[in-house]
């Protein structure tokens, strides 16, 4: 049996752990998780959850913990085993600072670059990065490399390109590939949600009746997959297509919906429950992005509510809502034969009956139809 | 349909007064001073412990008692219904005599000025928006009842001993408000009247009608104008209740509405005079110089309940 192992960073987080399921799953390929952790305790009940979630397969995977600000998080890992690297540590939230981002997300990423460039063995690093890290940049939105002329939403953005651009350019000899992930909604096209971000999060607001605004322009695409497709689309390109590629882990804009279409959608999901229906909550006002920013400092002003935390979790991403990309995936479609964009409108219905059913997670015995 | 005209506008408030500092220091604020005043309060009275809502209102139409004339209606609305009424729980208690409970301000009110013509209305399920509604009330009532030719509109209340004045994140003042609606050509001409109430949020916390507040404040907005056949741009200045003022400039941009034609400078010194707002405001409106004969003025509010309304006037 190959000894050399597949190390994933972020072992632990919602992408990493189902690729290391995937993996599992389809190769007698060895695991190497690694995962963020300030002490050995919380290594250990991290461990624990890993080996929970992974199953009988997890005779397979080996743990190691460490912080990417620390100053070498990797000590711990012999480089001489390990044959791929995929990088999908990192600080997700719109709302992270810039010290943070740089920290986590840039000079983690360099870190593990160093790492990467002295394991002798190594086939494939793997970026785990996002579309959203070409920043404001409108119109078509290729798999290459992008500048940073546009500007950026957020910190969280900046980073994700500061760090595809540093493997780009100083460490472009490494057998690198970029996977630029769109926005995961739903784990899988039944519409269950196990990882919830700001978009769950302004569904949820939308649905209490907590929130009668919207940034953004109706027309503007949005770039929703399923974690399921983002698991296999990553694990099928590490084994099959081009080293030194950039790939878009998303659906096309004629695939995807807008955000028009998506509020009309999701009012009109949550409007078939009658215990929604009779509070008659209006859909919401499109809004400029400095409406929106004065509504978060507004709500900011009193206190830690929900509504605080999830409209500041939004308001980052508000300036996006307003710019039409055209996310492309030429690169992925080519290299996956399999290619299929679900009914996006299907998925929106799937993952607001399960957040609505599920009561945003909190009543899982509810969670199947 | 006989026209109605709003004149004569006055209030009153409670005699002690406090700085956001004091009443949050003293535990009557649930947000921080530093927040209230951030959202636009500097200060806010309230009652003294003797005092009543009826109190507030007496003196509320003390100030224009010269001009009421012959009053054919009176409308009492209150926010707090209890402040709607002046019964005497103990003596309930000791009788087990209902018609302690039934001791109506209205027709106190009437009997202490006089308006022995006055019939009397109680408004009691608006909250926030009950002198709108007073206003719409009143020009229904020029409308229908000919020998109706004034209504007194009356807006007062005061909250219980104790009581935080803090409500949806806003600072309350002890207040009342008065306005003589009648079809004598004078003040502002009331060119249309719109309401919603949405039941099902009778029971809203501060987060959700917050959350409302937009939605619904576009839409009661629109929909009046709709009903007016105008435009926003046909209106000339927006005269909002006192809230955070975020919120105002939020919506003002919604509606394309200029923030400086917003006009609630009584915001710093009154705070949120629940029902009241849009009289203390309409009336510095008109003492400050700043609105001219023919223009309009779009009064709006949003209340518990929760309810909507908007009233759209046009100075003479």
């Amino acid at each position: 049996m190959e000894t050399r192992k597949i190390l994933i960073t972020g072992g632990d987080g919602y992408l990493g752990l189902a690729l290391a399921k995937r993996t599992l799953q389809s190769t007698e390929e060895n695991l190497l998780l690694w995962v963020r952790a300030s002490d050995p305790e919380e290594f250990a009940a991290k461990q624990e959850r890993i080996r929970q979630r992974l199953g009988v397969e997890a005779d397979r995977v080996f743990c190691r913990w460490g912080n990417l600000v620390n100053p070498d998080p990797f000590d711990t890992i012999d480089p001489a085993e390990i044959k791929v690297i995929i990088h999908s540590a990192a600080v997700t939230r719109f709302n992270v600072d810039e010290t943070t981002a740089r920290r986590v997300n840039v000079e983690g990423t360099e870190k593990l670059l160093r790492l990467a460039s002295q394991c002798p063995f190594l086939e494939r690093f793997a970026l785990l990065s996002t579309v959203y890290s070409s920043g404001l940049k409108p119109g078509p939105i290729e798999e290459e490399a992008m500048d940073n002329r546009a500007g950026f939403a957020n910190y969280y953005e900046w980073s994700k390109w500061a760090s595809e651009n540093l493997l780009l350019t100083e460490f472009a000899d490494l057998p690198w590939q970029i996977f630029r992930v769109a926005t995961v909604i739903a784990d899988n096209e039944e519409g269950t949600v196990t990882q919830q971000n700001a978009f769950h999060n302004t569904l949820k607001l939308f649905y209490y009746g907590l929130l009668s605004l919207i940034p953004g322009k109706t027309e503007t695409p949005l770039y929703f997959i399923t974690g399921e497709f983002a698991a296999n689309a990553i694990f099928s390109l590490l084994s099959t297509s081009l080293k030194k590629s950039i790939y878009h882990i998303a659906h096309t804009k004629e695939e995807s919906l807008s955000l028009g279409t998506l509020i009309d959608l999701v009012f009109e999901t949550y409007g078939e429950r009658p215990e929604f229906k009779m509070r008659r909550v209006l859909k919401p006002l499109y809004s400029d992005a400095e409406s929106f920013d004065l509504l978060a400092q507004g709500v900011n002003t009193f206190g830690a509510g929900i509504l605080n935390q999830s409209v500041s979790s939004v308001a980052p991403f508000s300036k996006q809502l307003f710019i039409q990309k055209e996310v492309q995936n030429r690169n992925l479609v080519s290299a996956l034969d399999d290619y299929q964009a679900p009914d996006a409108r299907r998925l929106v219905r799937n993952a607001c009956d399960y957040l609505v059913r599920t009561k945003w997670g909190r009543e899982l015995q509810h969670a199947s139809r | 349909m006989k026209e109605a005209y709003v004149n004569h506008l006055s209030f009153a408030l409670g005699d002690r007064v406090a700085t956001v500092e004091e009443s949050a220091e003293s535990g009557r604020t649930l947000s921080r001073a530093a927040s209230l005043r951030e959202a636009g309060f500097r200060m806010h009275y309230l009652s003294a412990p003797e005092d009543t809502a009826y109190d507030l209102a007496r003196r509320s139409v003390e100030e224009i008692k010269k001009e009421l004339g012959e009053i054919g209606a009176i409308i009492y609305s209150t926010c707090i219904p209890a402040n709607g009424n002046v019964g005497d729980e103990k003596k309930f208690r000791e009788s087990r005599d209902v018609k302690y409970l039934m001791d109506f301000a209205g027709s106190h009110l009437q009997s202490d000025f006089g308006l022995e013509k006055a019939m009397v209305i109680g408004l009691t399920q608006q909250a926030c928006t009950g002198m709108l509604g007073a206003l719409r009330i009143a020009k229904m009532f020029l409308a229908t009842e000919g020998e109706i030719r004034r209504v007194l509109c009356v807006t007062a209340d005061r909250f219980p001993e104790g009581a935080l004045y803090e409500q949806a994140y806003n600072l309350i003042s002890d207040g009342a408000a008065a306005c003589v609606v009648s079809d004598e050509p004078e003040g502002f001409r009331m060119v249309a009247g719109h309401g919603i109430t949405n039941g099902a949020m009778a029971l809203a916390s501060d987060d959700e009608t917050v959350g409302s507040y937009f939605g619904y404040s576009h839409r009661i907005i629109q929909e009046t104008l709709a009903k007016a056949g105008l435009q926003l741009s046909d209106i000339a200045w927006i005269v909002p209740q006192n809230t955070n003022i975020k919120a105002s400039q939020i919506l003002s941009r919604l509606l394309k509405f200029d923030h400086e034609r917003f006009y609630y400078p009584t915001i710093e010194e009154v705070g949120h005079m629940i029902s009241g707002d849009n009289i203390v405001n309409l009336r510095r409106l008109v003492e400050d110089g700043k609105v001219r004969p023919g223009e309009r003025v779009l009064l709006f509010m949003a209340g518990y309940g929760l309810n909507w309304q908007c009233v759209i006037l046009e100075k003479r």
